[in-house]
Formats: structure tokens, sequence, C-alpha cells
């Protein structure tokens, strides 16, 4: 891999980012709700604990049925064990946001270069198209995950301070919440923006791109974090098998796109 | 130093180019000519291993194509593309933006800052270099492009339509800049429409329309002979039919006092048909050979094939 070139995109795509309307309010918007989502459940949590409201909503009495069949969470108090439960599937949340801010990035990537007829001449040079498919991956994946780990750090501290606040305990990120942060984001979000960098090469504007990410790959992605995100959050040895997992789907994918890669679709699809 | 054999192109049921054969030798400057669809810029791309021939192979820059993703690598190392529109980062400045294309040919470093600096001021872009590229002129862009096509300096120059859309001013720098590289001794392939830009400019030139129609030096293409015009004191159709049957003479025909034809070899025949004439007792006020302009050629080609 030439270290110069993924610099060389990843430098371009953090300045197309500035000043790309399409994607930075993703960015922000994901952001703020990260750190704004756990101060909000814990100030919801005694309308969870309301023995009266659980009776009627079947939707709080799952919650509640959830937190007595979980048995990392014997032993607190009832409060407790909620806002255990609430924080750490929280977790789940980052890796939306790593799976959606990766997959957009990557949507535009390379139909942002047919726009601007930048690809032409960046495929008459000599960059070989792993080097161009790593470098775009990337240039993609870096600034997804560097957001999704702020709004993560701001989204803990924000539960950290929440709890303490509602129930005078500091509920710290679990094994899984961590493990999961660490590897099985960036290997979700690599397997979901490597789906979108393929798929959104075929179109010739960025509309089209974005929407069909946002119809197809976003919602598949969704779907493998639903299914991996809250037995990952749970237990730590699921998260780091999980994360494995992913990491040798998107690899072998990413291989695969690499020996299918064929700068003549690319150049003659989007005339 | 570029060598089609049999290089054809289809997309789907279309065949964009067919049977190409040519060769340009190291340090010539090939003009490609064709109206629009001829398959002229199809033909770089084959030729810079962008797209993958149907039938037939080439070799340039000592790569033969087909050719595997490292060795195409290879092959677009050693070769410039002045692609049809400039291609560059609006938002971002001419000199990043020729510094991001450097790095792609592998410039790193000092070597890099150097030929950016010597490039935009050769150019006369240095004033500019920290202004966004869309503030600047088609001019300004073309050539800022042109240096892109040259900084890694390439043995091979694939130039597509350089001065389309440039005012005269601008077409003339951008020509003198390709006649430029000529000099320095760069095999180069231009694409273009403007006849006078390859009359100007070519050693060889090609005339295409899917099939390379006519292939050569810009005066010996074959498929058109040479005429010798020759203006009698009188009307010249009497001639004209006298000489028509004449051996070495394939066509004669007469325009008022002007007698035109085209002749088997003009350097041998030239001299028979004027004894011929002053045999005759025709008055002869002028002999002028006439070698057809690559304008004449290359509409006589494509009349020819449309036919």
């Amino acid at each position: 891999m030439n270290r110069e070139i993924l610099f060389l995109f990843l430098r371009k795509e953090l300045r197309d980012l500035r000043g790309n309307r399409q994607v930075w309010p993703a960015y922000l918007i994901l952001s703020v709700v990260a750190a704004g989502l756990p101060v909000l459940m814990m100030a919801l949590l005694p309308v969870l604990l309301d023995p009266a409201r659980s009776g009627n909503d079947p939707a709080l009495a799952l919650l509640h049925d959830t937190v007595a069949a979980d048995p990392s969470l014997v032993g607190a108090t009832p409060a407790e064990r909620v806002a255990r439960l609430l924080l750490r599937d929280l977790g789940i949340f980052y890796l939306f946001i790593a799976v959606i801010l990766a997959s957009t990035s990557a949507a535009l990537a390379l139909v942002r270069e047919k726009e601007q007829r930048t690809l032409e001449p960046i495929l008459a040079t000599p960059i070989r198209d792993r080097d161009l498919l790593l470098a775009k991956l990337l240039a993609s994946l870096g600034p997804a995950m560097l957001a999704t780990w702020a709004a993560a750090l701001a989204g803990t501290v924000a539960g950290m301070l929440g709890s303490w606040w509602r129930i005078g305990v500091v509920i710290l990120p679990t094994g899984g919440n961590l493990l999961g942060l660490l590897f099985l984001a960036p290997a979700l979000a690599a397997l979901a923006a490597l789906l979108a960098l393929r798929v959104s090469a075929r179109f010739t504007d960025v509309p089209s791109a974005t929407q069909f990410t946002g119809l197809v790959v976003v919602p598949t992605a969704l779907v493998m974090v639903a299914i991996v995100g809250r037995p990952a959050m749970a237990d730590p040895l699921v998260t780091l098998t999980s994360a494995a997992v992913v990491a040798a789907i998107a690899a072998w994918f990413f291989f695969r796109s690499v020996r299918r890669f064929r700068r003549e679709e690319i150049l003659t699809r989007w005339r | 130093m570029i060598a089609a054999k049999g290089l054809s192109k289809n997309f789907g049921e279309h065949r964009a180019v067919e049977a190409l054969d040519f060769h340009v030798p190291a340090g010539a400057l090939c003009a490609l000519l064709g109206p629009n669809g001829a398959g002229k810029t199809t033909t770089v791309r084959l030729l810079l291993g962008l797209l993958t021939p149907t039938e037939g192979r080439a070799e340039v820059a000592g790569v033969s194509l087909p050719a595997a993703d490292a060795a195409a690598a290879r092959l677009r190392a050693r070769a410039g593309f002045l692609t049809e529109s400039p291609g560059f980062y609006d938002k971002v400045n001419g000199r990043e933006n020729l510094e991001i294309f450097a790095r792609l040919y592998g410039l790193t470093g000092v070597d890099l800052s150097r030929r950016v600096e010597h490039w935009l001021r050769r150019m006369d872009l240095w004033e500019a270099r920290d202004r966004p590229f869309a503030t600047w002129s088609k001019g300004m862009k073309q050539r800022l492009a042109l240096i892109r096509a040259v900084i890694h300096e390439p043995e091979v120059i694939f130039l597509d339509e350089p001065t389309a859309g440039l005012d005269p001013a601008a077409s003339r720098e951008v020509r003198d800049l390709i006649a430029g590289f000529r000099r320095e001794g760069r095999t180069i392939l231009l694409c273009t429409h403007n006849l006078a830009e390859a009359a100007e400019l070519a050693d060889l030139v090609g005339i295409l329309r899917r099939r390379m129609l006519a292939f050569g030096a810009p005066g010996t293409l074959s498929s058109v002979r040479p005429e010798v015009e020759i203006t009698l004191s009188v009307d010249a159709a009497p001639m004209a039919r006298l000489l028509g049957g004449m051996a070495g003479v394939d066509e004669c025909r007469a325009e008022g006092s002007i007698l035109r034809c085209t002749l088997v070899d003009i350097v041998r025949d030239t001299p028979h048909v004027v004894r011929t004439l002053v045999g005759l007792g025709a008055d002869l006020l002028s002999v002028r050979p006439r070698v057809p302009s690559l304008e004449e050629i290359y509409l006589r080609a494509v009349r020819e094939d449309h036919s």
C-alpha cells in the first residue's frame, strides 16, 4: 500500500467533508444526538421505573423483563439495573453512527470524482486498483470513526454524569461497549463503506448515489448492526468474535472488489 | 513507441473502433483526426490501458496491451494524458490541484515542489497559483491540465482535444506548448477536429472514423493523389477530353480555362502532360502542382467512407 496516496486521499476527503453540505450535517446531528441521548435516558429513568406505567405499556414491560432476565445485572438496585442496561445498549447506537457515516462518505467517494470529472485523470495515473480502493475506503472510514469515537466519548461522559445525577452511581462503559467501539464498529463501518463504494460507483450523480445508499446499503448494514449489536454489547467475547467475523467478511469483500474493479466500467457507465 | 495491431473495441452491440493498425515512432507527433464519435477518445483510452480491447493488441512505451493492473500502472507512469475536460477540484487552488495529481504520478518532496513551481512559472500560472481552480479562465485551466500531462516527464503524451473551446490566443499558446513538447523528443498522440492544428503540428496523420481511413505523413496519405493545375489561354474542355485517355493520367477535368489532372506520378508525368499540350498547340499560362490540403484529404476520406 502506498502510504503517500493513502494520506493524499485522506487529506482530500477531510477537506471535501468540511465543505460538503450533504455529509457534515449527518456528522453533526448524530454526534449531538449521541451526547444528548444518555442524558435524556437518565432524565426519563423515573418514568421508566414507574410501576403504574409498566403495567400498561408493553414496551416498558419488555424492558423490565429484559432487565430481570439479564444475569450480568443481578445484585444492583432496580434503578441501577435499568440504567446499566440502557447505557450498555446505547453502544449499539454508536455502531449505527459508524455505519451511517462511513457508508454516506463512501457513497460519495467515487461519484463526486465523476461529477467533478476528476475520475478519468485519476484513473490515468499509475495508481493501482488496490491502492485507489483502499485509499477511498480508509478516507471514508477515518473521519467516520473519529466522529463515532468522539460521539461515544461525549455520550459516555454524559451517561456517567447522568447516572450519578439520577441514581448516585457512576456507570462506566462495559467491556463489550469498549471492545465494540474499538473493533466491531470499524469492522461494520468498513463493510458498509465497501458496499456503498461498490454500489455507488455505478451512479453518475451524487443524489442517485446517496439515495440508493440510503435505501439499500444503510438498511442492510443496520440489519447487521441489529443482529450482532445487542449480544456484542453484553459479552466481550461475542464482541471480539463478531468483530473478527465481520472484519474477515470485509477483507474478503475488499479483495473481491479489487479483483472485480474495472476502470472501463467506471469510465463508460457514467457518461 | 505506439503500435496498434487489429485494435477493436465494442461497447455491447456498438463497435466503437475497428481493426486499427498503426505505428507512431518515438519522437513523432501523430494527429488523430475524425468527426465526433469517430472513436478518438476510445482509441486513447485503449492505448492507456483504461479500456480493454475486444480484439487486437497494442504496445505503448514498451508495455503490451491488454495488460494486467501492474503493467498498466507501469504504462501510465510513462504516459501523460490530457483529458477532454480539465478535471480538477474546483474548490482547491491551482497549485494544490497540481500537487495532488503529481503525487499520484509518484512525485514527492523537493522534486515535487521544484517541478510544480517550474511548470506553473513556465505556463504563466504562478501568480494565480493560490486562487481556487473554479475562478481560473478556460485557457488557464487547460494549461494546468497540460502541466498535469507532462509534469512526470512521460515518454508518451496523449492529448484529447487540447484546444477545444479555447479562444484563438489561448489555442495558439497551447499549440506552441505542444510544439515545444515535440521538440523535446516526446512521442505525442493528438486527437483533434482542428485540421489546421494537425497540419501545423503533425508528422503523421490518422483519419479515423471507427476504422482508420488513412494514415501516414500529411503529404503522402495514400488514398489521395496529387493534382497538377494547368492554366490555358483558352477554354480547357477540349484538352481535358484529349488528355483523359493518356497514360499516366488518372483523371482530367476542365474548369473554364483551368485544367486539373490527377496523375499517377506527379514528378514523372507532369513534363509529359506539358509536352503533349504544347504539341497540341495550347498556350500554357501556368503549371502548378497542387498537393491536396489536409482538409481536402480528410473530407474526401470521410465522404468516401460515408458513401
